[in-house]
C-alpha cells in the first residue's frame, strides 16, 4: 500500500517536468520559437551527454566544484564555530550579534568588485564570495540550534562532571545538529548559486564561464548545458547531504 | 544604568557599522593601493552619485523593477506554497520541479531570457520574480504543513468552506513562517537585481557598479557598494518592522535576520 502511494507520488512529481519538456518541444515543433533562440530538448541533452565526456568541460566542472567545496567547507567551519561561540559566551554574543545583523542582509554580490580588487581574479576572490554568502545561514541556524538546547541536558552533563569545553562538543553540538544541518543545506544551495554567478562575472574557467562564452557567441545550446549541469550538481550534493544527515541524525526522532 | 544598557543595545547595529567602516579605513591605510580607497574617500563619493540625476534615475529604476518582481513573486508564491502545504497531491506535483530549479542561479537564466525578451525591464523583472519565488514557496509550504489539524477540524465543523479555512486559518497561522520566507526573498531580490543588471548592462545600480569597476573608478565602485549595502540593510530593517506588526501575536522566534543569501 505504502509502495503504491510512493509510486503515485513519483509519477505526479515527474508529470510537471515531463510537461515542461513537452511544451518546450512543442514550441519548436509548431514553429513558435526559432531553434536559434530555443534549441530542441533532444539536442540540448545530446550536447550535455557529449560535453560530460569532454575533457575540457570536465575541467570546468572540476574548477567549479573546487571553489564550491572550498568555500562551503570554510563557511561550515566558521559558521558552526562562531555560532557555537556566540551561543556559549555572552561576551562573544554581544560582539557577533550586531555585526551579523548588519552583514547578513547585505547583498554580498555587490562586494564582489571589492573582492576582485583586493584578491585578484583567481580562486581566492570567488571562494571568499562563496564563504561570505554561505556563512550566515549556517551561523544563524547553528546559533539558534545551540541556544535552543535543553538546559537539563547541560545540567546533567555538568552533574556528571563533564568539563565545560567538552559539554560544548559532546552535548550542545550534537543536540543542535538538526538545525546545523538545515543551515548547511541552505548554505550548499547558495554556494552553488554564488560560485556560478562569480564565474559568470569574471573567470577564465568554470561552468559560469562556459555559459557566458556561449551567450557572447549566441550559441543557445551551449547556454543550456551548464545550467542543467549546475542543477544536476546541486541535486547530487543535496542528496549526499541528505544521506549524511540521516547518518548523523540516526539517533534522533524523525525530524 | 538600565536605560544606558538599552541604549547600547539599540545602537549596537550602528556601532557595528562604524566598527566595520573603521576596520576598512585602517585596512585601506595599511594596504595603501589605488584600487582600495579608504572608507572616508568612498563615503565622500556617495553624495555625488546620489545627486547626479542620471544615476539617481538608474537606481530608482532598479528599485522599481525589484518592487514589481518581489510583489508579483510574493503574490503568486504564497497561495502556491499554502496549497502545497495542505494538499499532498499538489505538493508531490510541484516538489521535484522546485528541487531541480532551486540550485540553478536565477540570474544565470538572464542571458537566455535576454534572447527572448530583450534587455529591457521585462527580462530583469522576470528574473527577480523567479529569484524571489522559491524561498517564499518553500517557507509557505513549511508553514502551511505545520498548521494544527484540530483548528482546521473545528473550522470545518463550524461550517467554513475549504477556501475560507485556507484564508482564515491556514494563512494566519502560517504567517510567521511565510514572512521569514519573504525576508529571505527580499534579500534575494536585491542580489538578483544587481546581478541581472550586471549581465544586461543597460541601466540600473548594478550597471553603475560594474561599469565603474571596468573603468577603474574605484571611488565609485566602493561608494556604490555602500549604497547597495545600505539599501539591503534599510529594506531589511523596514521589513522587520512590518513583520513585527503583523505577527505581534506570535512569539518572535527569530530576531536576527535569517537571510539566506
Amino acid at each position: 500500500m505504502k509502495g503504491r502511494v510512493l509510486t503515485s507520488d513519483v509519477l505526479l512529481g515527474i508529470a510537471p517536468i515531463a510537461l515542461m519538456i513537452a511544451v518546450w518541444q512543442a514550441l519548436i515543433s509548431f514553429g513558435y520559437a526559432p531553434a536559434t533562440l530555443l534549441p530542441p530538448p533532444g539536442q540540448v541533452f545530446m550536447r550535455l551527454v557529449r560535453q560530460l565526456g569532454n575533457n575540457e568541460y570536465q575541467q570546468d566542472i572540476a574548477a567549479t566544484l573546487f571553489r564550491l567545496f572550498a568555500g562551503f567547507a570554510i563557511a561550515v567551519v566558521l559558521g558552526v564555530g562562531i555560532g557555537l561561540a556566540a551561543a556559549a559566551s555572552p561576551a562573544v554574543n554581544a560582539v557577533v550579534r550586531p555585526i551579523v545583523r548588519v552583514l547578513a542582509p547585505l547583498p554580498k554580490v555587490a562586494l564582489y568588485p571589492a573582492l576582485l580588487l583586493l584578491l585578484g581574479f583567481g580562486h581566492e576572490s570567488k571562494i571568499t564570495l562563496v564563504v561570505a554568502d554561505a556563512l550566515f545561514p549556517i551561523l544563524l541556524s547553528t546559533y539558534y540550534g545551540a541556544s535552543m538546547v535543553e538546559q537539563k541536558l547541560i545540567w546533567s552533563a555538568m552533574a556528571a562532571g563533564t568539563p565545560p569545553r567538552q559539554i560544548l562538543f559532546k552535548v550542545v553540538l550534537p543536540a543542535a545538529m538538526p538545525s546545523v544541518l538545515t543551515g548547511c543545506r541552505i548554505g550548499l544551495v547558495i554556494s552553488c548559486i554564488v560560485v556560478f554567478l562569480a564565474e559568470m562575472i569574471t573567470s577564465t574557467d568554470g561552468l559560469g564561464h562556459v555559459l557566458v562564452t556561449a551567450a557572447r557567441t549566441f550559441r543557445a545550446v551551449d547556454m543550456f548545458v551548464p545550467l542543467i549541469t549546475i542543477s544536476l550538481l546541486g541535486l547530487i550534493l543535496n542528496g549526499l547531504l541528505q544521506w549524511l544527515r540521516s547518518y548523523l541524525l540516526r539517533g534522533f526522532p524523525e525530524v | 544604568m538600565m536605560s544606558w544598557r538599552t541604549l547600547v543595545s539599540r545602537l549596537a547595529p550602528l556601532l557595528a557599522c562604524l566598527g566595520l567602516l573603521g576596520i576598512w579605513q585602517i585596512g585601506a591605510l595599511i594596504l595603501d593601493t589605488d584600487s582600495f580607497p579608504t572608507a572616508i574617500d568612498a563615503l565622500r563619493a556617495v553624495p555625488s552619485i546620489l545627486t547626479d540625476k542620471e544615476s539617481l534615475i538608474n537606481i530608482l529604476a532598479s528599485l522599481r523593477r525589484m518592487a514589481i518582481g518581489f510583489g508579483v513573486g510574493v503574490g503568486l508564491s504564497i497561495p502556491l506554497g499554502l496549497m502545497m502545504g495542505r494538499s499532498r497531491a499538489v505538493a508531490s506535483f510541484f516538489n521535484p520541479l522546485l528541487m531541480i530549479t532551486y540550485p540553478v542561479p536565477k540570474a544565470a537564466l538572464m542571458p537566455i531570457i535576454m534572447l527572448w525578451l530583450g534587455v529591457g525591464d521585462l527580462a530583469k523583472t522576470l528574473v527577480i520574480f523567479l529569484g524571489v519565488s522559491l524561498p517564499v514557496v518553500f517557507h509557505s509550504f513549511q508553514g502551511a504543513r505545520a498548521v494544527e489539524e484540530k483548528m482546521l477540524w473545528s473550522g470545518a465543523a463550524m461550517g467554513l468552506s475549504a477556501g475560507q479555512r485556507m484564508l482564515r486559518i491556514v494563512l494566519p497561522s502560517a504567517l510567521p513562517e511565510i514572512l521569514i520566507g519573504c525576508r529571505t526573498g527580499l534579500v534575494l531580490a536585491l542580489i538578483t537585481m544587481i546581478t541581472s543588471e550586471m549581465i544586461a548592462r543597460q541601466s540600473g545600480a548594478g550597471n553603475i557598479l560594474f561599469n565603474a569597476l571596468d573603468m577603474g573608478q574605484y571611488d565609485t565602485v566602493f561608494a556604490m557598494i555602500i549604497i547597495v549595502g545600505a539599501m539591503g540593510i534599510g529594506l531589511d530593517a523596514a521589513f522587520e518592522q512590518l513583520r513585527k506588526r503583523l505577527v505581534r501575536w506570535s512569539e518572535p522566534r527569530f530576531d536576527l535576520p535569517l537571510s539566506f543569501s
